[in-house]
């Protein structure tokens, strides 16, 4: 039986990698008496699929995650007993069955990121900033790649971005990006707009949250 | 105002692996911080994956937790990075628990396991803005230590104000106690040390004085003050079995150098490898029963979720019941993917079918550790493993179907010439033909040649040795490289120059404690990691501290001179060790002594010590 899990991660657990948070499952699935299917091999591994990567650093609160198990336990309860061992700061939100071979990867169409980053100084009319620096036609920014450098266009990808509020010198940004093959992350967005700006969001101190990934 | 927690929030997203320092890892304590009489500092110093893969922290830190007026916590030597951030943003050194600053503890102990993080423990202390020469701190923080390294505790005389010596769940608690009783009627820190002094175990190296001849030799340790033990016993858990073992374990979110379950199945050895410290001072051998491993096995699963259980113990295939060991857990644990592994075994002539088992739930490699490439020199350091044992046992392992093997060795052995490490590279070149034997061509395979250089250490019958010349252990070296080229084969090695200084500090006394302080001073730490290791800064603070290091590295001692560590009574007897010294000469092997007892003074240590043998 295949389950999707909607999970939030926050707090510390934002410094851990995919691949961690896949032993950090593993692991809450075996003390919660969970049986799931487990991979032929030598080193067998459970199956166990994510939504994109997160970034390290960054919480989320509506990532995604597959996995098969062996029991024949309702959504709920999977959920009820995994919250109840997994750590602090990592919870699933939601769960539900899917058909064996309904893959999670070809859902992903969209997600949604709340940035929190520390100004220089102040910073007035941001909200007609936003749309002056949306109403460009191309937003050219350096992409790394496996090849070295190349240049794209962000625009496209852009499907919302906007002003949320400001809090003791911290502001907070909402952008909505298009989920494809290898679509920018909402850092360049951040990083392209400062640029626009001249340089008034302190870069080394934001904060990235993924508030929700959009499936079809 | 930034709180210690924002800062370090702060820093982490601009730090290699954060995790390191994040804390809150599934069995972590936490606890109010405001109820507890004694604050702990459990302390490592090396990085936290290496301190996360240590059996001992994992057993002291609940235990020590048990105690309702105890609060203990965990630190590690934060990564260069981390240092340099901490140091730029003025965070000092904090427990992982609840980021307390160091400085604010009663009590920080560390555990000594190798002699080269003792530059990372000066460091710490330093981080956490606590002097680090005893006489220049008041009472608190109390620094202690304990661990194999502290077996010679002269080197660090100078840092710590009390060493534990042995076996650290037999003492802790006697330490607190007294301590909980002082606090309550506030601190004399003389008058606490002396009456610790009362306790099996403790040494207090504040209360002696080292004195030297005029040859730069030890003439003795002697007790500045009445009362205090000439002689400090070590202590040990008489019955393993009974004694405490958590039935947690912390489980990190990133990966460490031994993430899965450790069970220790027994603690000592009865081999009596010549070169080998912990053979001697863990004695004796204490086995766990099968039961109670089991039912261990069993809530450590239900406890952390781990995917691998390792039978831990300095030689896991003489555990008297392995075999049904083994089986028993494979199959109540095989539908579930959960593996058996023995890494710290070094298989000799182990059954390959045990190995065969373990294979079918995860993959292992072949480890064998000859140790030396001759039997001649096997027979010296008292190896009891042949050429033919090791060749069949490959063959085996061949056809059952590994195609990597990793043979260690030892180069600078007493005794050893070059035809002695030639004979590592035939020895690996004959597993080479077993293949070619076995497979019809040497396709996929793989063998891995690894040397390490002697050191010799407190407590083995090689003691009086010198380190063979750095020189000389290149030349060694490079032969090996030259006898182990092609695609097969793979050497690596230890850097010599490393294994000096593990050299001159593991027979170091208080004078090379100072020079360990100005390395320091001079910005040696991270010994063990080739990157970090600055021997030029550490020959130069030698010089400056007019000691001279090939002095306690190569030089032959005698029998009857004064070694810095006869202040300790480890159990095994100096005669004994003498005896095997002389039989090694002879080239004459000693048995294992779970045959029969070979006579090496343990039992008399104390009453009620029983060893294997005895019991039966
Ligand atoms: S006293 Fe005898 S049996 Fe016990 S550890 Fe020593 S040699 Fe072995």
């Amino acid at each position: 039986m295949k389950l999707r899990n909607r999970f939030m991660k926050a707090d510390n657990l934002r410094f851990i990698s995919h691949l961690d948070l896949m032993r950090v499952i593993e692991r809450a699935m075996r003390r919660g008496d969970i049986k799931f299917s487990l991979s032929k091999g030598f080193n067998p591994h459970p199956l166990i699929s994510f939504g994109p990567a997160l970034m390290l650093g960054a919480t989320t609160h509506g990532d995604y995650f597959d996995v098969i198990i062996e029991d024949n336990l309702s959504p709920q309860e999977f959920k009820d007993r995994m919250n109840a061992v997994l750590p602090e700061g990592i919870y699933i939100l939601d769960s539900y069955e899917v058909g064996e071979k309904d893959l999670l990867s070809q859902h992903v169409k969209e997600a949604e990121y709340i940035v929190k980053a520390r100004l220089f100084g102040e910073l007035k009319e941001i909200q007609n900033k936003i749309e002056a620096f949306m109403s460009k036609d191309k937003i050219i920014i350096k992409k790394e790649t496996k090849k070295g450098k190349k240049d794209i266009d962000l625009k496209p990808y852009i499907l919302n971005f906007k002003y949320i509020s400001t809090d003791e010198g911290w502001i907070l940004l909402y952008i909505k990006l298009t989920i494809a093959e290898g679509s920018p992350g909402p850092l360049y967005v951040i990083n392209a707009f400062n640029k626009f700006i001249g340089d008034k969001i302190d870069t080394e101190t934001y904060r990235l949250d993924r508030k929700d990934l959009i499936l079809d | 105002m930034y709180s210690i927690k924002d800062k370090i929030e702060n820093i982490l997203m601009k730090v290699a692996k954060p995790a390191r320092y994040t804390g809150g890892e599934i069995n972590s304590i936490i606890k109010n911080t405001k109820d507890f009489k004694i604050r702990f500092a459990f302390a490592f110093p090396d990085i936290y994956e290496i301190g996360m893969s240590h059996l001992g922290m994992k057993i002291l830190y609940y235990l020590i937790n048990e105690r309702s007026d105890t609060y203990c916590e965990r630190v590690f030597a934060p990564w260069v990075d981390m240092e340099n951030m901490m140091r730029e943003c003025d965070i000092p050194l904090f427990t992982l628990e609840t980021k307390t600053p160091l400085k604010e503890m009663d009590i920080i102990g560390f555990t000594l396991q190798y002699e080269l993080s003792y530059t990372n423990i000066l460091n710490m202390l330093n981080l956490s803005g606590i002097p680090i020469r005893r006489i220049e701190r008041d009472f608190s923080p109390l620094i202690i230590a304990g661990g194999p390294c502290g077996y010679n505790p002269a080197p660090l005389s100078d840092v710590v104000d009390l060493f534990v010596i042995g076996e650290g769940e037999e003492v802790i608690n006697e330490i607190l106690d007294l301590y909980a009783d002082w606090k309550d009627r506030g601190f004399n820190k003389e008058k606490f040390l002396k009456e610790a002094t009362k306790i099996q175990g403790v040494y207090v190296p504040s209360f002696y004085k080292e004195e030297y001849n005029e040859d730069g030799t030890v003439k003795g340790i002697f007790p500045l003050v009445e009362g205090v033990p000439s002689v400090i016993k070590k202590r040990i858990v008489k019955n393993l079995d009974k004694s405490y073992f958590p039935a947690k374990q912390i489980v990190p979110y990133i990966n460490i150098v031994h993430d899965r379950i450790m069970l220790e199945v027994f603690r000592g050895c009865t081999r009596g490898c010549r070169f080998c410290q912990a053979g001697m001072i863990y004695r004796p051998v204490r086995e766990k029963s099968r039961e109670g491993l089991l039912e261990l096995a069993d809530k450590l699963i239900k406890t952390t979720g781990y995917e691998e259980i390792s039978l831990t113990s300095l030689s896991t295939c003489d555990y008297s019941k392995i075999e049904e060991l083994i089986h028993d857990l494979i199959e109540k644990y095989k539908e579930r993917g959960i593996g058996i592994a023995l890494p710290s075994t070094r298989i000799d002539a182990f059954s390959v079918n045990l190995l065969k088992e373990i294979q079918k739930v995860r993959k292992t490699g072949l480890t064998l550790a000859p140790e030396a490439g001759t039997q001649r020199l096997r027979d010296v350091i008292n190896k009891g493993v042949s050429e033919e044992d090791l060749l069949n046992s490959t063959k085996e392992a061949f056809k059952a179907g590994w195609n990597t093997v990793k043979l260690y060795f030892m180069i600078g052995l007493p005794t050893e010439t070059m035809e002695d490490v030639a004979g590592i590279a035939y020895l690996a070149h004959k597993v080479a033909d077993v293949y070619k034997e076995v497979r019809g061509n040497t396709k996929n395979l793989k063998i891995t040649v690894s040397t390490s250089t002697f050191v010799p250490k407190p407590f083995t019958p090689f003691q009086w040795f010198g380190q063979e010349k750095i020189d000389l252990i290149i030349e060694k070296q490079n032969l090996l490289k030259n006898m182990l080229k092609g695609k097969i084969f793979r050497y690596s090695f230890h850097e010599p120059h490393i294994s000096f200084l593990e050299a001159v500090i593991s027979k170091g006394d208080r004078r090379v404690g100072q020079a360990i302080v100005k390395a320091w001073e001079k910005g040696c730490k991270f010994d063990s990691w080739r990157d970090y290791f600055k021997f030029d800064v550490w020959m130069d603070a030698f010089e400056e501290e007019g000691i001279n290091p090939y002095f306690y590295a190569n030089k032959e001692r005698d029998f009857y001179e004064t070694f810095p560590w006869d202040i300790i009574d480890c159990g095994v007897k100096k005669d004994y060790l003498i005896r095997e010294y002389n039989k090694a000469m002879e080239g004459k092997l000693t048995n294992d002594c779970r045959l029969n007892c070979t006579g090496c003074g343990i039992k008399e240590l104390d009453k009620g010590v029983v060893c294997f043998e005895a019991k039966k």
